[in-house]
């Protein structure tokens, strides 16, 4: 592995470390925290610190070493969780993605200063630096004084010390005192920016005080390598500090920074490492040779042996690797290429039109079923539905990142929105949910700055002074629903007739239904923000959302009541690669119309259609009127019945013009089909959304439903005189 | 008597450009290092002082009040700082 896929590594852990810290807090937030909940936020922090030690990034590193001490105060129950810390430590978290974002793509390293001087505020021991990086002000870093020192320690001690073996009773004095560690930082754990001190002034930050600094092993200068590790120390730790408090410390170096633990345990051997250490994060070569310290009298093997068992795993790896067992243990995975994966999804797909192409040829020979051709169509999609589900991700990443939305809106409005979120695990296709994150930000933005009103205007309504924001997904007949609710003022009608009139997008004496106001909300250019803020009101959102909405093959629709609050839906496919459609023949033509906009098909009594004017027919469904659009005439088939009752009416659903009735020849089949993009392989042609091949190898294309409706209803419905 | 002017900075980088200086220097008689600008101070650099000072005629550091934290936060305050100690 090259370094830098080794840092591909660690960055992708820090999305998922983000992700933990983010729900850890999450359940602080909401008061349902355990223990294990701020040991799990304290991990991620933790591991994110040690691989960005490991790989120079400084700034990380350097905030999150303090956003660390903090976690780690509250974790010993040092500093209580309150609503104030929960709010700090979620604008740690902020930063601390920022940080990340930065250290991943460059740029300027987010503006920290205050935010570190307010987490170190908040420690337990908070004195001015308590926890700053080696160069601020480090006299003031120290836990003890000088008091405890010269009390506990004598000089002649130390004294003794640095001539390699101390004497037994002083040893013991330093016992009385609490617990003793024995530390040996080897040459690994001062690669790539390593730095052992660092470690042992968190030491020291939990209250322990140095015992003894076994120097015995530096060199003369004539031999001296910088690279080595000489120094061994033995720290007396309080009574009070628990022993993982401790371990939790020397748990990302792992191998690198061997530690015992206990009164009978002694610093771990010098091991030095091969001369010019090999360049970044591969794994530490077996050492040459193993210089053994000076053996202690009376000490023999470790207690608790302190280093874990397994080889020493490059640096991101560790952190996840000697996470103590109390953490959620997630079923064993493996990272996936995804241009391999999509070559699989591909593949499928063939396999698909394959056995199509075969049980239809088998048809022509007359072998109308067989159990093989059964067995070949169900394992068929069986395959297919489990290649999809490897493609499939739960939607709580998407939602994972609202909470921040909402706290930066907090800031920039003053509107403080509580967070509900329904079927976070609804699972849906990866290229979906990455082309999620974009609208959903949108409606998101939208809803807090148009549709939640101020704190004052609410409770003026008698309203909590907190709005609800609630989201939503789950699966429905092959479709994911996803919903965007507030209960906020719901949308004012009167203000976007009027402002639709204004910028022209309507006339003045228009008869619109709600829902037709409602949906001019989409149109490009609108928005009815009484400022432009820097939230939203330049009008380029709602637009945009439904076209990145209409792009992943699906629908958004709003409900909307009028000082209750807004609804926004968005129905989109389960996957953008395999569809299923309704297989219909128009005079000489095969189509496919996509089966998420039907609705219901039928064959019309003739009373049920009616003329309208010279060339526009309406059918009538159940008492209501629909417009009946001739698929012949859109897509210049010919040959094709003109009378709907001799046809098969399909009753689609548009997003831009209500409900509509195709009129079709007949419906010969509804299957799955494989959608081959026709921008890709010819052009983007108006009211087709792209191409498949049939069981019999011919090539039928998709119609796409809005844009065909929508052009016949402006042309007249594009019917024939019937 | 040769001093040697430490950085402020004194990390692996600095111990590997400083311990050509230290040795060159050796046989000139006991060394004074000044460490009153240092900022900033790591393991390397700490070793190498303490090797500086058992080697030849030893030294005498100047320091700094982070390298005197940086000390006592290791124990190494005998070490670096008492004597001449070759």
């Amino acid at each position: 592995m090259t370094p830098e896929e080794i840092q591909g590594i660690f960055f992708v852990e820090c999305e998922e470390s983000l992700a933990a810290a983010e729900s850890g807090l999450a359940a602080c937030k909401a008061g349902t925290q355990d223990a294990d909940t701020v040991n799990a936020i304290f991990r991620a922090v933790h591991s994110i610190k040690g691989g960005a030690g490991a790989f120079g990034f400084e700034a990380l590193q350097a905030f999150t070493h303090t956003f660390e001490t903090l976690l780690s105060d509250v974790r010993e129950c040092l500093v209580p969780i309150t609503p104030t810390l929960v709010d700090l430590l979620l604008r740690a978290l902020d930063v601390l993605a920022d940080h990340v974002t930065v250290a991943r793509e460059g740029g300027v390293a987010p503006e920290d200063a205050s935010l570190i001087r307010e987490l170190e505020g908040a420690m337990a021991n908070a004195a001015p630096a308590h926890a700053a990086p080696v160069a601020e002000e480090p006299v003031a870093t120290a836990t003890y004084d000088e008091e405890d020192l010269t009390s506990d320690f004598d000089l002649d001690a130390m004294l003794n010390d640095l001539a390699g073996s101390p004497p037994l009773e002083e040893l013991a004095t330093a016992e009385a005192l609490g617990w003793l560690i024995h530390v040996r930082p080897h040459a690994g754990a001062m690669r790539n920016g390593g730095e052992p001190l660092l470690l042992l002034r968190e030491l020291v930050a939990l209250g322990a005080v140095p015992a003894e600094c076994d120097v015995s092993a530096v060199p003369s200068l004539d031999d001296f390598d910088p690279h080595q590790g000489y120094l061994g120390w033995t720290y007396s730790v309080p009574e009070d500090v628990s022993e993982n408090a401790v371990r939790d410390i020397f748990d990302f170096v792992g191998d690198d920074c061997p530690i015992a633990i206990g009164p009978d345990a002694a610093i771990p051997p010098v091991q030095l490492d091969r001369p010019k250490a090999p360049p970044p994060p591969v794994a530490a070569p077996a050492p040459l040779s193993a210089v053994p310290a000076a053996p202690r009298p009376a000490a023999p093997a470790a207690a608790k042996p302190a280093a874990p068992e397994a080889p020493p795993p490059p640096a991101p790896e560790a952190a996840s690797g000697s996470a103590p067992p109390a953490a959620p243990t997630p079923g064993q995975s493996i990272r996936i290429d995804l241009i391999k994966l999509d070559k699989l999804i591909d593949t499928v797909g063939e396999l698909v039109i394959a056995q199509a192409m075969l049980a239809q040829r088998l048809q022509n020979e007359n072998v109308q079923s067989s159990e093989e051709l059964t067995l070949l169509e169900s394992l068929t999609r069986d395959i297919q539905e489990s290649a999809m589900s490897i493609r499939a991700q739960p939607i709580g990443s998407v939602f994972s990142r609202v909470p921040r939305i909402l706290r930066e809106l907090a800031s920039s409005t003053g509107k403080h929105v509580n967070l509900q979120v329904f079927g976070e695990t609804t699972e849906l296709d990866k290229t979906v949910i990455e082309r999620l994150g974009e609208p959903l930000t949108h409606l998101i933005r939208n809803a807090v700055d148009h549709g939640i009103e101020t704190p004052e205007e609410r409770l003026a309504k008698g309203k909590s002074a907190e709005g609800v924001l609630t989201l939503s997904a789950e699966h429905r007949s092959g479709r994911i629903l996803i919903k965007i609710a507030d209960d906020g003022a719901g949308i004012n009608r009167a203000r976007v007739f009027s402002k639709a009139v204004e910028k022209g997008l309507i006339s003045p004496d228009a008869q619109m239904s709600k829902e037709e106001i409602d949906n001019l909300i989409f149109a490009a250019g609108f928005s009815t923000a009484a400022t432009i803020t820097n939230v939203s009101g330049r009008g380029v959102g709602m637009d945009v959302v439904r076209a990145n909405v209409k792009d992943l093959g699906g629908r958004i629709t709003i409900e909307s009541e009028e000082g209750k609050g807004t609804t926004f839906t968005l129905t989109l496919p389960l996957t953008l690669a395999i569809s299923d459609g309704m297989i219909v023949k128009v005079g000489d033509q095969t189509l496919v119309v996509p089966l998420t906009h039907v609705v219901e098909s039928l064959r019309p009594e003739p009373k049920d259609v009616q003329g309208l004017g010279s060339n526009r027919q309406m059918l009538n469904v159940r008492g209501r009127f629909i417009p009946v659009v001739s698929v012949a005439a859109q897509v210049g088939a010919s040959g094709a019945v003109t009378n709907p009752s001799q046809g098969v009416l399909i009753v689609v659903d548009t997003e831009s013009a209500g409900q509509a009735a195709l009129m079709v020849d007949n419906i010969f089949d509804q299957r799955q089909f494989v959608i081959k993009s026709l921008d890709t392989h010819y052009r983007s042609v108006d009211g087709v959304a792209g191409a498949t091949i049939l069981g019999d190898g011919r090539v039928a294309l998709i119609l796409n439903v809005d844009t065909l409706v929508a052009s016949a209803i402006e042309s007249g419905f594009g019917l024939q005189a019937a | 008597m040769r001093t040697i002017t430490l950085p402020a900075r004194c990390d692996r980088a600095a111990t590997e450009a400083l311990l050509p200086e230290f040795q060159a220097a050796l046989g000139t008689g006991a060394l004074s290092i000044d460490a009153s600008a240092t900022q900033q101070i790591g393991q390397p650099m700490l070793q190498l002082l303490i090797s500086v000072r058992r080697t030849g005629e030893g030294a005498t550091i100047t320091p700094s009040p982070a390298l005197r934290e940086a000390a006592r936060l290791t124990g190494l305050e005998v070490a670096l700082f008492e004597g001449t100690m070759a």
